[in-house]
């Protein structure tokens, strides 16, 4: 773990400002062991120690975080050096950000492609959809004006049309998750290889996409729950 | 500052650190003693100092706890209670809370409301202050050394702006508040020790003025708060303002007369309900009874049973239920997933709130430690941690709301997440958008929703001295940082230089540093110069209003309201307390006060009800009225 954040974090040639010596990138000064202002440029998966890998094992990160919580968190520098508390506390937050980012696994894709210089996806329609969207949003209007009405039989039957159609759209949320999962491979065992530069770059481009169409796809369901 | 070396092995125990649990109804500080934790007492037993503070401006005194309590029926206009609710807050916020208190507003307490007590003002943080210093003292005295660092709880959700006042009470009071803790936290901390490995705790807190649920999950050795939701506007001052209303609706329909604005007559139902609550929570019914044994047939009685109590709160109740399922849904857990619920607050006593939480959760609820203490408990325990005494604990909490700043057209970007674990950060890139621009204004926001109209503003701050350059092209890093106690500190950094900015941030509701600096200034009237000799002519001046209290109530009442007996006893410890007086020992004082206290204990209730029968009986409506 340790090294793999030197390998990381290496570079950004920041001395111990406690003891001057190197300790380059780790947590701790390992002359004088004392707690390290976090370095710049250094990014969530480094600062766990992990490659950039898209499968993580969720109860070892769990472990981790708890194990450098109990060696960052201000807490047990109350009584240490200003620097101390401040790096302390720094560290914790960083911490406590790329624990949030890594243990949740669109969150740590979204991540991943914005190291990789990837800008947030936007909503985009999955092609296969765009049919469906048009008679959904008939549906939506049906059931408004059903209520508007206060036609309780015409209420009910647009209700079940929109819960069946949001069965429907659950799955293909489903499908595009497995489909990210099956990239998520794609892009370890690439990575593994030490794959070059245009083996990766559609692996990106595929996972963009994907997560374009999940956040349109979920806003839709988020809107018809609402309706409903 | 001089630095004291941590080290890992040796743990060097430092100064002594206390938890106090500064409630809306009630406070007590606690600490943490070699068996456990342990609430400090006074030397009745009690550890519970009511949250209410006298001032009154001629004689120039102030009190605070039991002895303000005691005269909030006499002089309501005099003291101040439940000043939590007004904490970090403008007048126009808590207009509903306000209406329900008789405090008068001090003009301009638009940001940061001023109770007016005579000549003088006092912001919610001073208030907060007093009630701290007492505690303080308390502590003090108990360990024969002055404390001086504290852990104080708050209620999991106050913003940024009401942290920020309490940690300002604290140094008010002359405490380093090394933490400010949820209180649901807390509570689990006290529950949590020496219990699984691993559980998720729900932690239902019904207190005086606010309601708060949270999950948490325990984790060898650590909590960590899952969500956590709640209402600042539900507890049991509204119980008890539920019962008051009836009170008041049935004493003027059977007088004709309207009571409800008279400050005595709102006190001392307030007090008469609250005993009949409290006995709710044990028997099925209750008496409300206030007799004068000088006009008999001119009082009031009337017996509430618990079927009756309970459809007059029901509502109030199942108003908790809510946020106990939105915090549930937050932590993606349904209710069978919650391994242990903890009861906290005063109000969890009563038994149709310990059904219905039943009732959500499946489960029966923890009430073994008292609930009154279980968050002052929980903050020893944090204080100790503090303090270097242990290291196998560690408590991450998460922020309430989530923090934003305005973008163009009033939207809040949201930049920190509710429910993120503590100390949390962001940083955000601003820049120019006209040619040479120096400055550029930030508004950081705090709540869930879209618009900037809808959130709390938390600051305003200007990025100053950028250097002229084409619009666009400067980019300034601001780092928002959330502080392990859950307050922001923002710092900003030119990207093109590495210089770093001067933020002036302005808080919008709160005090600002040169506030607090005259505020403790002001303050050197109440300073404590010499503990010893301001014990002393504390005890001495009590002894004398409590002394004339008593010769005037034996004087003027006396007659026909108790017998002999009981008149001898009083004088008996009016003499004492005098003698003692002649002394200089307080405790002595204190002691005989008590006595005395003690002995016309029942007179004084006697002229209380008395005093509220004619209060009813004589005074015209249009007297009342006009209070």
């Amino acid at each position: 773990m340790a090294e793999a954040a030197t390998n990381n974090e290496r570079g950004s040639q920041t001395l111990c400002q406690h003891c001057g010596a190197q300790p380059a990138g780790a947590h701790f000064c390992p002359v004088c062991g004392k707690i390290q202002a976090v370095a710049e440029g250094s990014d969530h998966f480094s600062f766990f120690g992990l490659p950039r890998k898209l499968r993580i094992d969720e109860s070892e990160l769990e472990k981790t975080f708890y194990a450098l919580s109990r060696q960052f968190h201000p807490d047990y520098f109350m009584s240490a050096s200003e620097a101390e508390r401040q790096a302390s506390m720094e560290r914790s937050s960083m911490l406590n950000d790329a624990y949030r980012t890594l243990r949740d696994r669109i969150a740590r894709v979204t991540y991943l492609l914005s190291l990789e210089g990837y800008k947030e996806a936007e909503k985009k329609a999955p092609p296969d959809l765009l049919e469906e969207v048009f008679e959904l949003n008939m549906q939506v209007e049906e059931l408004k004006a059903a209520k508007k009405m206060g036609d309780e039989e015409e209420v009910a039957d647009a209700r079940l049309s929109l819960e069946e159609a949001l069965d429907g759209l659950r799955k293909k949320l489903a499908g595009i998750d497995d489909r990210l999962l099956a990239l998520f491979e794609d892009w370890d065992s690439a990575l593994d290889r030490s794959a070059g530069k245009a083996e990766k770059k559609p692996l990106l481009d595929r996972m963009s996409e994907l997560l374009s169409h999940r956040s349109y796809v979920r806003h839709l369901v988020r809107g018809i729950q609402e309706e409903l | 500052m001089p630095v004291i070396e941590l080290s890992l092995s040796g743990r060097p125990k430092s100064a002594r650190v206390v938890g106090i649990d500064l409630g809306t109804t009630n406070s007590l500080v606690a600490y943490m003693s070699d068996t456990g934790p342990e609430v400090i007492r006074d030397k009745s037993g009690d550890g519970l100092v009511p949250s209410i503070v006298y001032y009154d401006h001629e004689e120039d005194r102030l009190l605070v706890g039991e002895e303000a309590r005691e005269r909030l029926i006499t002089e309501p206009r005099k003291a101040i209670y439940s000043v939590k609710r007004f904490m970090g807050k403008g007048s126009a916020d808590v207009r509903e809370d306000l209406s329900l208190v008789p405090f008068q507003i001090a003009p301009g307490s638009e940001q940061v409301i001023g109770f007016q007590m005579g000549d003088r003002v006092f912001t919610p943080p001073e208030i907060s202050a007093f009630i701290l210093r007492d505690l303080k003292r308390r502590a003090s005295q108990f360990f024969g050394e002055e404390v001086s660092q504290a852990v104080i709880t708050v209620p999991a959700y106050f913003n940024d702006a009401q942290r920020q006042a309490t940690k300002d009470a604290g140094h008010l009071a002359g405490l380093e508040v090394l933490r400010i803790v949820n209180e649901p936290t807390a509570a689990s901390l006290a529950y949590g020790i020496d219990k699984k490995d691993e559980a998720i705790v729900a932690v239902y807190d019904l207190g005086g003025g606010t309601f708060d649920i949270s999950i948490l999950k325990l984790k060898d050795g650590i909590f960590e708060v899952l969500a956590t939701n709640g209402d600042t506007h539900l507890g049991g001052d509204d119980i008890d303002n539920r019962l008051i209303t009836l009170i008041i609706d049935e004493l003027e329909r059977s007088s004709g007369k309207n009571v409800a604005h008279d400050p005595a007559v709102f006190q001392a139902v307030r007090k008469l309900v609250i005993q009949a609550k409290h006995e709710l929570s044990i028997c099925d019914h209750a008496l409300l009874e206030i007799y004068s044994p000088a006009e008999p047939g001119a009082g009031y009685n009337r017996e509430i049973t618990r079927d009756e109590f309970d459809s007059l709160i029901t509502d109030l109740v199942e108003r908790t239920l809510g946020p106990c399922k939105q915090a549930l849904k937050d932590a993606n857990l349904n209710p069978e997933q919650i391994d242990e619920v903890v009861m906290v607050g005063g109000s969890t006593r009563i038994p149709l709130v310990r059904s219905k939480v039943k009732e959500l959760f499946e489960r029966e609820p923890h009430i073994e430690l008292n609930p009154d203490e279980v968050v002052a408990l929980g903050a020893a325990i944090q204080a100790d941690v503090l303090a270097g005494g242990r290291r196998d604990l560690l408590l991450l909490d998460v922020t309430p709301l989530s923090l934003g700043i305005e973008t163009m057209g009033g939207v809040v970007a949201r930049i920190i997440n509710r429910n993120s674990t503590i100390p949390a950060s962001a940083a955000e890139m601003f820049t120019t958008w006209v040619d040479n621009q120096t400055g550029i204004d930030v508004h950081v926001l705090q709540g869930e929703r879209e618009l900037v109209e809808d959130c709390r503003s938390l600051a305003r701050f200007t990025l100053k001295g950028i250097p002229p350059q084409p619009a666009g092209l400067p980019r300034i890093e601001v780092k928002f940082l959330i502080d392990a106690n859950g307050i922001l500190t923002v710092s900003a950094r030119d990207l093109r230089t590495g210089q770093q900015h001067s933020i002036e941030v302005k808080p919008s509701y709160g005090l600002t540093d040169e506030q607090i600096e005259k505020m403790l200034l002001d303050s050197f009237e109440f300073a404590e110069e010499d503990v010893r000799k301001r014990q002393l002519i504390e005890a001495r001046n009590e002894a004398e209003t409590v002394v004339r209290a008593a010769e005037k109530a034996l004087a003027e009442h006396a007659q026909g309201l108790i017998d002999d007996e009981e008149r001898a006893g009083i004088r008996r410890a009016l003499d004492d307390l005098r003698q003692a007086v002649g002394g200089d020992d307080h405790h002595l004082i204190r002691e005989r006060i008590k006595g005395l206290d003690d002995a016309s204990r029942h007179l004084a209730e006697i002229i209380m009800d008395s005093a509220l029968v004619s209060a009813l009986k004589d005074r015209k409506a249009s007297e009342v009225a006009e209070g």
